[in-house]
């Protein structure tokens, strides 16, 4: 049995301790263990914690606040964000750098504590952690890009923190609790805050450009840490307050299908990552939005959280590979890139991997948590016709997830046309990294041959895990209809291939919503400056010459010298002003 | 290794161990000339003659079978128009190459020049040190604001 102390320490609060205290630490080594060590006692104490219980609460101002509170939702949750935390560490290994060891930790940390808060007030608390800490990680890429990203990305997380706060101060005072229970609609109070701001973390289509803006632009190690945890959190934060919102379902379908676009064209694959993670996210929201509608529900839920759970890891290994690349080329441009298999072959291996199981293709992570989800809107497409087209635009993401991850990112970096960069395989500790990942994405995507193994794992993980356990993810059929989904699809890429009708990757900036504030709000931000730079001085002398006018007529009028003060008028003034105040007096003292 | 000269009296168990661990050591190595002697070993084959031309015709068979066994295989969609034969095959193909063709289009009408926004910059500042210097002769190791 843990001592009392122990199991009401929230892993993620002391990864966040841990993540401060090696800030300040100067000897490599000692944080190299910290931040490898931190994790898995995170991971032990979130193993051994009860559930369904307040395991730390307080107490101020009337409210009740819930620290740590583990159940079947969040646990995936936290526990993907965990080991996703461990795989940064090790990835992490060559640097020296203090500040992104400690901030990495201390983002993972807040993300952790965030999903385990027991009351809204404690999620924004973390909510906001996470973004003061990420935002050094992409900060420490050292480039002017970075910077102005890094800015813009705090602006945006900032405000769908104080968008929160606004939403649960209506909580609040309508209801007089702070409890994260499910919202009924809209129409409750401080629904549509909290809505939008879970939705610019999850990055809803208009809001998503924060995402390719920044996560791109940080660090080699710093952009793997930022793949697990922010939008995961929101996704999180829907599948906890919003479970079967329509509204859901048709902004994740959206989610899944624009990205694709966006994903051909783009040259920078980090970039390419990033919209692909948009992509991914957009299934998991569609998910919850079918959430509680009738018989889905155990099911769509579990979709969301599985394929979360899988997406951390695959995710993180895509975005690991990339890393590699960049780490010894100097850049992630497809343009620039290419044969990179002939002297990074084990990242090229692990890549493809990554890239199999984004792509679900049977004995891959993906394969076993999207189909989840791919069947929740199947079954409730037998009702509702609008469902058979979500359900479409599912299918139709699917292949533009094969394309834009599973095959423009392996093929560009690591085959195509040769590049002649001739670099150094990467590091030991990045390969043993996507090595760990590369086998979390396979042993999560095996059928169960022993028992409790393989998939049946991740689904035992599941929020309703008995339903899960009735659910059959490799029958024939099933995986027939995947691989000819894969298969036609591939051969589509050789064929346009063949024929060269596969667009040339391009050097070039990509125009999405960033545009409006970054070009267009920022260019009337600076036209306004320069009409009021004009306007300033002008208004100001006008406003000058018609005070002093009307300061000269005031005083020819009552000043001393004025016209008003000359002569006897005056006398003749105050006995007529007397006379007429006599007058009023009389008639208001003879009326009442 | 080959210019081993232990006798081969001695205890072969050992010379197993060191014969494995050397060969792992050479494995891991890259030579000077940048080929990682793994890669040979993994994606050898991508380099064979005429390869291509399997890969093509490989998966265009395979993608006849698969469409194929459909007629075997039997299915019960929730939704209708899934059931029909290849129905999977031709989306997939047809959303694939829907998206690819797109790319057309989109990239003349979104891309731009690489410094639109005016913060065109090099690689991030933990790359690999030996490149590193290479690459940004010239550029202020951080940027942290204007002056």
């Amino acid at each position: 049995m843990m001592p009392a102390w122990l199991a009401a320490l929230n892993p993620g609060w002391l990864m966040i301790l841990v993540g401060i205290a090696a800030l300040f630490i100067p000897y490599r080594q000692v944080r190299q263990v910290l931040t490898v060590g931190t994790p898995i006692a995170a991971i032990a104490l979130l193993v051994m914690a009860p559930h369904e219980v307040d395991l730390l609460t307080a107490e101020a101002l009337d409210i009740t606040f819930s620290f740590y509170r583990v159940d079947s939702l969040n646990f995936i949750f936290g526990l993907a964000f965990l080991i996703a935390s461990l795989l940064n560490a090790i990835y992490a290994l060559h640097t020296n750098n203090p500040r992104q060891d400690g901030m990495a930790l201390a983002y993972a940390g807040a993300a952790v504590s965030a999903s385990f808060a027991g009351d809204l007030m404690t999620l924004f608390v973390f909510w906001e952690i996470t973004a003061i800490t990420s935002v050094f990680l992409i900060l420490q890429a050292g480039t002017r890009a970075a910077y102005f990203a890094s800015m813009r990305y705090l602006v945006i997380q900032i405000l769908s923190g104080v968008i929160l706060l606004d939403g649960l101060s209506y909580v609040w005072r309508y209801n007089g609790t702070l409890s994260l229970e499910a919202f009924q609609s809209f129409s409750d109070p401080g629904a549509i805050y909290i809505f939008i701001a879970l939705g610019i973390k999850a990055a809803f289509p208009f809001m998503h450009n924060w995402l390719q803006d920044s996560y791109p632009k940080a660090s080699v190690v710093g952009a793997v840490v930022l793949s697990a945890f922010t939008t995961k959190l929101a996704v999180y934060g829907f599948a906890r307050l919003f479970p079967g919102f329509d509204a859901l379902i048709w902004i994740g379908a959206i989610m899944t299908v624009f990205p694709v676009f966006f994903a051909v064209i783009e040259n920078d694959l980090r970039r390419v990552l990033a919209y692909s993670l948009n992509n991914q996210v957009g299934f998991m929201i569609c998910a919850i939005g079918v959430g509680t509608a009738g018989v889905g529900n155990a099911l769509a839920l579990n979709g969301a959280s599985a394929h979360a759970f899988a997406h951390i890891i695959y995710k993180a290994l895509l975005f690991m590979s990339m890393g590699a690349v960049l780490y010894r080329t100097g850049t992630t441009k497809a343009s620039e890139l290419g044969g990179l298999y002939r002297s990074m072959p084990w990242t090229t291996l692990f890549c493809i991997i990554g890239g199999l199981s984004i792509s679900a293709f049977p004995l891959f992570s993906g394969f076993v948590a999207k189909s989840l989800t791919m069947s929740a809107v199947a079954y409730e497409g037998v009702s509702d016709p609008a469902m058979v087209v979500v359900w479409l635009m599912l299918l139709f993401a699917s292949a533009g997830v094969l394309e834009h991850s599973g095959i423009k990112i392996p093929y560009f970096a690591f085959f195509g046309h040769d590049s002649g960069k001739r670099v150094k395989e990467a590091p030991f500790n990045m390969l043993l990294a996507m090595g760990m990942a590369a086998f979390l994405c396979i042993a999560v995507g095996l059928p169960a041959i022993i028992p409790g193994f393989g998939y049946q794992w991740l689904y035992s993980l599941l929020p309703y895990p008995i339903e899960a356990s009735s659910y059959q993810p490799f029958t024939l059929e099933h995986i027939l209809t995947q691989m000819q989904l894969l298969v036609l699809a591939t051969f589509a890429f050789i064929l346009l291939k063949r024929f060269a009708l596969y667009p040339a990757e391009k050097p070039g900036t990509i125009l999405d919503t960033d545009w409006f504030y970054r070009k267009a709000g920022y260019g009337f931000v600076q036209w306004s400056g320069t009409v009021w730079g004009k306007m300033g001085p002008a208004t100001s002398t006008l406003f000058t010459r018609l005070s002093e006018r009307a300061y000269k007529r005031l005083e020819s009028a009552f000043s001393p010298r004025g016209e008003i003060a000359r002569g006897g008028l005056s006398g003749g003034a105050s006995i007529w002003t007397a006379v007429i105040l006599a007058a009023v007096l009389l008639m208001s003292f003879l009326s009442a | 290794m080959s210019n081993d000269t232990t006798p081969p009296v001695r205890d072969t168990s050992g010379r197993f161990v060191k014969t494995a661990a050397e060969k792992v050591n050479a494995m891991s190595r890259t030579p000077d000339d940048g080929i990682h002697p793994m890669s040979r070993v993994l994606f050898g084959w991508t380099e064979k003659k005429g390869i291509g031309g399997i890969i093509f015709w490989g998966m265009a068979a395979l993608s006849i079978i698969l469409v194929l066994l459909d007629l075997i295989v039997p299915r019960h969609e929730k939704i209708g128009i899934a059931n029909a034969v290849g129905f999977y095959a031709l989306w997939g193909f047809a959303a694939f190459s829907f998206v690819v063709l797109m790319g057309w289009p989109l990239g003349k009408l979104l891309r731009r020049d690489e410094n639109y926004y005016g913060d065109l910059s090099g690689p991030p500042a933990d790359i690999d040190p030996a490149i590193a210097d290479r690459l940004n002769a010239g550029e202020p190791k951080a940027f942290e604001g204007e002056e």
